[in-house]
């Protein structure tokens, strides 16, 4: 007897159904954002060498309200989007330290810990501080 | 580690570049020409900005790829197809982010 493939059929608004799907599709979603943001940064990156009037364009461009809003729902996909990510990292744990996995929650805490403090970095190494 | 990279380094980056001036959240204007050509100066710039930038291609075309199979996108074909667009999209914007990163600072 042949073997045949099975088709599993799902709905295309499967995620609607259920608020964990719809937070699954969010983060997914804020996962591909930070591609988007990407192509913004690189072109910010292309705009900054062709000179100042060019780059001051850019910066204008995205602080007009509709794209600043727009950015700002982005953003905050991309802010769910790590919040999420952390949590998962705590329910997963790919790195063990310890013989039994720690509670999600700990693991969670820790992350966000380590995301305040690389974020100081950040500001400091990066962005020249306050 | 692309996951690693936007979690850790996106939100940051971008409230900084992006938010801080519009809305009056920082003491200076990070994002301003003069003030960012200033900063794009440091090497580890440089490098923090082509690192977040190759992470986040590769790991949002990774994610859009899933996406796209959730949404009924299947079979070897078309899958081939999204592999060799998203991919090429993350390499060739990695590439371009090496190349803004290096210019200036190892050639014109």
């Amino acid at each position: 007897m042949a073997a045949h493939e099975y088709h599993s059929k799902r709905s295309a608004g499967w995620w609607l159904r259920n608020p964990r799907y719809l937070m699954f599709q969010l983060r997914e979603a804020g996962g591909v954002i930070t591609a988007l943001y990407g192509l913004i940064l690189l072109n910010m990156l292309q705009q900054l060498s062709n000179g100042e009037s060019a780059y001051t364009a850019f910066l204008s461009l995205m602080r007009t309200p509709p794209v600043l809003y727009v950015n700002v729902i982005l953003f905050a996909l991309v802010v769910w989007h790590a919040i999420t990510w952390f949590m998962l990292i705590g329910k997963a744990q790919p790195i063990q330290f310890t013989e039994r996995p720690l509670p999600w929650k700990l693991v969670f805490g820790i992350n966000l810990l380590l995301w305040i403090g690389v974020s100081g970095a950040v500001v400091y190494l990066i962005f020249g501080g306050f | 580690m692309g996951g690693f990279i936007t979690a850790f380094l996106f939100p940051i980056t971008l409230f900084l570049l992006f938010f801080t001036a519009p809305f009056g959240l920082w003491p200076r204007d990070i994002a301003a020409y003069r003030t960012f050509t200033t900063l794009w100066q440091g090497p580890l710039v440089r490098l923090f900005f082509f690192v977040l930038i190759g992470g986040s291609l590769f790991h949002g075309t990774h994610r859009l790829k899933f996406m796209l199979v959730d949404a009924g996108l299947k079979g070897p074909g078309i899958q081939a197809v999204l592999d060799i667009i998203l991919n090429a999209i993350a390499i060739f914007g990695s590439l371009g982010a090496l190349y803004y990163a290096l210019r200036g600072w190892l050639f014109f």
